[in-house]
């Protein structure tokens, strides 16, 4: 786990100058080495590894961080080191010649490090950090070319999403701690579990549960917050393989195993509805897409919903087992996509063309000039479809069947659930099989360049080998000797859940025989629609079109949720600016004005009344002044006056 | 002279000595500066590695440390009895971390006021006399020393902004200037009151001593604050509540608080960059500092009864200023209203009265002083190269300074909360503690935990707004290429500056021991000080 991390180390201080690549490989080498041998044979089936330190102590309570490692956090590290050691060396062909490329390779090992620490964390806030840094590497690497103003918006479309379920989880672990006092998952879930003690169907272990979905929900790209994903195939293309289809996408799914024994009965049926709904709508989308790697991010969206559902209806040892094998298999789907947009950019370079070199309306027939890429590609997409013979035929029939099973055991309204599902089951291998039909059969638009001497040719070695690996994992003996029952993989063997509903023979019959001849028909009508030319549906319908647009949720947001708080902002800024600071600035106003008017109150009437006395002093002294003249008959007159006065007065008197 | 006194009075002898310097010796005046500031820098780390942590502090004198007692002022006032003004020092677990916070943003300050080329006699000698003010606030245990420095802190402040400032600085100064002192002013009133209710058990006078005005057995029965028999009210509210609210009022304008927070964006974006890494990395800490030295250990009767309101407070700050740093069209502006919404975290930590949130509230407060400091200064960088600072007018800077950017980016992703960094231990806590207020039943329900991480979620909305708008894309600029020349990406003594800031961040946010290991003691003081009123 450490490895990853030292590469990260190593390369964020070399720069520039490490640009093979070799860093990262060897360490991401090393890490599955370890994960392989070192923990995932030791401790399969074995024994539950813990170890831990005192990380801070806060308030009365010591917080711990350590490493877990029991059956499911093993199967979870050996899976991502697994599916990360091919994308690496695919890499170091695909990337080749990139300006960043030392950046990529530092982001790449960064994300390593926090997803293996995802898998192995002991305490719950540890387990966030880890989240939340698995989010940021993927931001990191969506935006990897900044300059394209679509990534610039995707990234930071996927990490805002990404916050929001964040903050589920944040609330998730708050309301855990408050209830709890422990944050240690071994404390939590162990053998003597905390929760054993609390009655589950208290109102704060629902809002628990909510809250820990919301944050499984924005990682795991759940319907209505898996918008990000097709946006996040801005990335480059080995990164969409990796995180954003085989590990860091399935960190939600993975969450929801970790913390399965704090759900109780309404929230696992929430889980459950979402999970379908994902899977369906996402199903739809994906009929509707041109771009290839938006196919398959909506396909990588439906199966996480098929996931959901497998963790909702109490089977989370089927959801990690399709987690598992859908890592192999949808990681081999982008690789070998990889490879065909590889090629297309380099025909579009060299012919000057003005296409976009991910769009399928500018594919087809490839199979001639790609052979192999082709049958890597056909095997991942049958696994996908579920096709017998594939690994995706036993996890996806297990959770299908499971769900019949947990349907026919609570009553008729939950068919509805399995009903829709073998529904989105027929779907993906529609969507898949136009996909197919549509790159690799047909004729290719740009024949005539390749005659004119424009090489086009099959993908170079260190791609092809990581191809090929991931192709034999996504074949049923990676998982077990049973060609059918599921039952007898190793995955599912060893994380046993004990189900309350009984097993139903019947259901392991039909419902396979159902998907698999159900597909065949689709396959024949894809067939027949996309390379016999007689497509039924004009391009501008307005249901192809309906689904083109992702439903118009993106639109949707942008109206409702962006420009609300957009406007809102603004509204408050005026606010601010004009009630908030205008009460201040009415208050300062208000005093000067105050000023002034005590100011001429002090000048007119205070003042006022001083000059006054001092006025009427001199006015008096001014009358008076007259009287001396010097002048005798003045003297006399005066006094005369004075003395007639004073008689009058004496006789009014 | 304890080291304590060293600590606040260091950087008076760098006043003294710039001053006493000719003007022809101005180039020195920056390296007494840093030297000094330096040297306060080694001496806060020293007090801090000596701390013992299992000290609790609080009310109690005995479990402070480093601690300073001596008569300052001692009159006899005859009929009213004899005044008593102790010179008394001190720091528990709250006020240290500030402490060290203090002398590493004030070292990011200095570093920051390297280009200052107007009177930098003044400017050094006002900057070192505002360091003084500052530690002597967080380490004075005597109310009437606090208020001392408290009052000095505001005159270098009010010229920093008024001289060195930009445009409308004076109109900003004096906002600021009056703004804080009318908190001030009306604290002063509180501080007589409690000084005529409080008496020194040992002695008899009354006292300024802080400590002895958190123990209710010094109160005189009757008197105008006293806990029992107080049959005093203002206008039909009782005396100690308006004694809290006013000394509230005071720490609030500091810290700030919706709606008393207008003067922050303009002191902020009119202040030089040195000037605004101290407001936004030591200044509103006082307010933080305050609520829980003064109001909440004196007033722990009412701390218990209000935390409701003060809770909703720091959730509508939180809000309201995230949704206002949105609408910003200038950087500084949008992170000058950014710290209102981060600073709203600390009073609902604070709020919250759990051990969790308090002490997330103080981690907050350590981990915000330094990112905005380093924020402001990276503000500061693209200012000084081109005088703009628009969000409109740049595009696309990755490409032309990487690693302006990638400081940035660790900067915005450092304060929007990553984990790994410190303001996501901070801002967790705080949320966690908010949740575990109910079962402690201290009166802070769950919606307002819910509201403030809805908070986080906003400030990770304008912040990577900011990013992908400045700095992805292709370059484009408001200046062409007059501008492409001027932004050269950062030199070595910028780097120097940011990098121990953002490793620090990283550091803590990995290893929050370093801090709440010695905080610990003193939160858990604090809050049996508290639980008796709940």
């Amino acid at each position: 786990m450490l490895c990853p991390l030292l590469a990260f180390l190593i390369q964020a201080l070399l720069g520039k100058k490490s640009i093979s690549g070799n860093i990262a490989l060897v360490a991401i080498l090393a890490s599955t080495l370890i994960s392989l041998f070192g923990v995932f044979l030791p401790i399969w089936n074995e024994t539950t590894v813990l170890q831990k330190w005192a990380w801070f102590t806060i308030g009365q309570h010591t917080l711990h961080v350590g490493i877990l490692v029991n059956n499911l956090t093993a199967l979870m590290q050996l899976v991502v080191c697994i599916i990360a050691l091919p994308v690496h060396i695919y890499s170091r062909a695909y990337m080749k010649g990139d300006s960043g490329i030392h950046r990529y390779w530092m982001y790449l090992s960064l994300f390593c490090f926090a997803m293996l620490g995802l898998t192995v964390s002991l305490n719950l806030l540890q387990l966030y950090i880890f989240w939340e840094l698995v989010g940021f590497a993927s931001y990191l690497l969506i935006g990897f070319w900044f300059t394209k103003e679509t990534a610039a918006q995707a990234n930071k479309k996927a990490f805002l999403i990404n916050r929001i379920g964040d903050i589920g989880f944040l609330i998730g672990i708050a309301l855990v701690y408050a209830n709890c006092g422990t944050l240690d998952l071994s404390t939590l879930f162990g053998e003597t579990s905390v929760l054993s003690s609390i009655d589950k169907n208290t109102s704060w272990v629902t809002f628990a549960g909510l809250a820990f979905f919301l944050g499984a929900m924005a990682k795991s790209a759940q319907f209505p917050l898996h918008i990000w994903l097709p946006d996040a195939m801005e990335g480059p293309t080995a990164v969409s393989s990796l995180i954003h289809a085989a590990t860091m996408v399935a960190a939600g799914v993975f969450l929801l195993c970790t913390v399965f024994p704090l759900f109780n009965e309404t929230v696992l049926l929430v889980i459950t509805i979402i999970g379908t709904l994902t899977a369906l709508s996402a199903a739809l989308f994906a009929l509707g897409q041109y771009d290839i790697k938006k196919v398959l991010a909506f396909s990588t969206i439906s199966q996480l919903g098929f996931m959901m559902v497998g963790v909702g209806i109490g089977a989370w040892n089927a959801a990690m087992f399709h987690l598992t094998t859908h890592a192999f298999f949808k990681c081999l789907l982008f690789l070998s996509a990889g490879a065909v947009i590889h090629e297309m950019a380099h025909l579009k370079a060299k012919a000057q063309l003005a296409i976009d070199p991910q769009d399928l309306r500018h594919m087809g027939g490839l199979r001639h000039f790609m052979p192999k890429t082709f049958v890597c590609m056909v095997i991942a997409s049958l696994s996908l479809a579920g096709f017998p013979l594939t690994s995706g035929y036993l996890s996806k029939d297990s959770i299908v069947i499971t769900a019949y099973e947990w349907a026919n055991h609570l009553g008729a309204a939950y068919m509805l659930i399995p009903i829709l599902l073998i529904i989105v089951s027929l779907l993906t291998a529609f969507y898949i099989g136009r996909l197919i039909f549509k790159t690799f059969f047909g004729s290719f638009k740009y024949r005539s360049l390749t005659a004119a001497g424009i090489s086009f040719h099959e993908a170079p070695k260190a791609m092809l080998i990581p191809m090929f690996f991931l192709a034999a994992g996504s074949l049923f003996p990676f998982f077990g000797i049973s060609l059918t029952d599921y039952h007898s993989a190793w995955i599912m063997h060893t994380l046993e859940t004990d189900s309350s509903y009984p097993t139903l023979a019947q259901a392991h019959l039909f419902i396979p025989a159902l998907l698999t001849g159900g597909a065949i028909l689709v396959w024949l009508i894809g067939w027949n629609w996309y390379v016999k030319q007689k497509y039924p549906l004009s391009e501008n319908n307005v249901l192809v079109y309906f689904a083109h647009k992702q439903g118009y949720i993106n639109e949707f947001n942008e109206r409702v949720f962006v420009n609300g708080v957009i406007k809102l902002s603004r509204i408050l800024y005026t606010f601010d600016r004009y009630v908030v600071d205008g009460l201040t600035k009415f208050f300062s106003w208000f005093v000067r004005q105050l000023s002034v008017v005590v100011y001429w109150f002090d000048k007119h009437i205070v003042d006022g009344l001083v000059n006054l006395a001092a006025n009427a002093t001199y006015y008096i002294g001014h009358l008076v002044r007259h009287v001396q003249n010097g002048q005798l008959q003045t003297y006399l007159g005066f006094a005369l006056t004075i003395v007639v006065l004073g008689i009058l007065y004496l006789i009014i008197k | 002279m304890g080291l304590l006194s060293i600590l606040i009075f260091l950087p008076l002898v760098a006043t003294l000595l710039i001053l006493v310097l000719p003007t022809s010796a101005k180039a020195t005046y920056k390296y007494i500066a840093l030297g000094f500031t330096f040297l306060q820098f080694g001496l806060s780390l020293y007090l801090y590695g000596n701390f013992e942590a299992s000290l609790g502090g609080i009310q109690q004198l005995e479990a402070y440390q480093f601690v300073e007692q001596l008569s300052w002022i001692r009159m006899d006032l005859g009929a009213i009895g004899k005044l008593e003004i102790d010179y008394l020092v001190g720091v528990d677990g709250i006020s240290l971390p500030l402490i060290v916070l203090s002398t590493l943003v004030m070292l990011m300050g200095v570093g920051a006021s390297w280009n200052i080329d107007k009177s930098p006699k003044g400017y050094f000698a006002l900057l070192m006399i505002l360091n003084t003010a500052v530690m002597g606030i967080f380490s004075a245990l005597d109310f009437f020393l606090f208020y001392v420095f408290y009052e000095v802190m505001l005159l270098p402040l009010y010229f920093l902004i008024g001289i060195w400032g930009g445009e409308r600085r004076e109109y900003a100064a004096i906002k600021f200037f009056i703004y804080t002192l009318l908190g001030s002013v009306l604290m002063l009133l509180v501080i007589v009151g409690l000084y005529f209710s409080v008496i020194n058990p040992v002695t008899g006078a009354h006292t300024f001593n802080m400590l002895h005005m958190m123990n209710p057995a010094n109160y005189v029965d009757g008197s105008f604050f006293a806990y029992i028999a107080n049959y005093h009210d203002i206008f039909g509210i009782p005396a100690r509540l308006i004694g809290f609210i006013v000394l509230f009022f005071a720490f609030a304008i500091k810290v700030p608080i919706v709606p008393l927070h207008t003067w922050l964006p303009d002191a902020h974006v009119e202040a030089p960059t040195p000037v605004s890494i101290i407001l936004a990395g030591i200044l509103l800490k006082i307010g933080g500092y305050g609520i829980i030295r003064v109001c909440y250990s004196i007033f722990p009767d009412i701390a218990a009864t209000t935390n409701w309101w003060l809770a909703l407070i720091g959730v509508v700050s939180i809000l309201y200023g995230a949704l206002n740093a949105l609408a910003q069209k200038d950087l500084k502006r949008m992170i000058a209203y950014s710290s209102v919404s981060h600073m709203g975290f600390v009073l609902l930590g604070i709020a919250s009265l759990t051990a969790e949130g308090v002490s997330g509230a103080m981690f907050q407060m350590v981990s915000h002083g330094f990112l905005s400091a380093a924020l402001f200064f990276l503000v500061g960088v693209l200012y000084d190269r081109v005088h703009d600072r628009y969000i409109y007018n740049f595009r696309g800077l990755a490409s032309l300074m990487p690693k302006y950017t990638a400081y940035v980016a660790i900067a915005f992703f450092a304060s929007l909360g990553l984990p790994g960094f410190s303001a996501f231990i901070g801002e967790a806590f705080v949320i966690i503690g908010a949740f575990n207020a109910e079962s402690m039943t201290t009166g802070v329900p769950r919606w307002m935990a819910i509201g403030g991480s809805i908070g986080i979620l906003l400030s990770a909305a304008y912040f990577l707004w900011t990013l992908q708008r400045m700095f992805f894309g292709q370059t484009r600029l408001q200046g062409g290429q007059v501008w492409k020349e001027a932004l050269t990406d950062l030199n070595t003594r910028e780097q120097v500056i940011l990098f121990p800031a953002l490793a620090l961040a990283l550091l803590l946010g990995i290893m929050p021991s370093l801090i709440f290991s010695n905080l610990n003691a003193s939160v858990l003081q604090l809050i049996d000080l508290i639980q008796p009123y709940l």
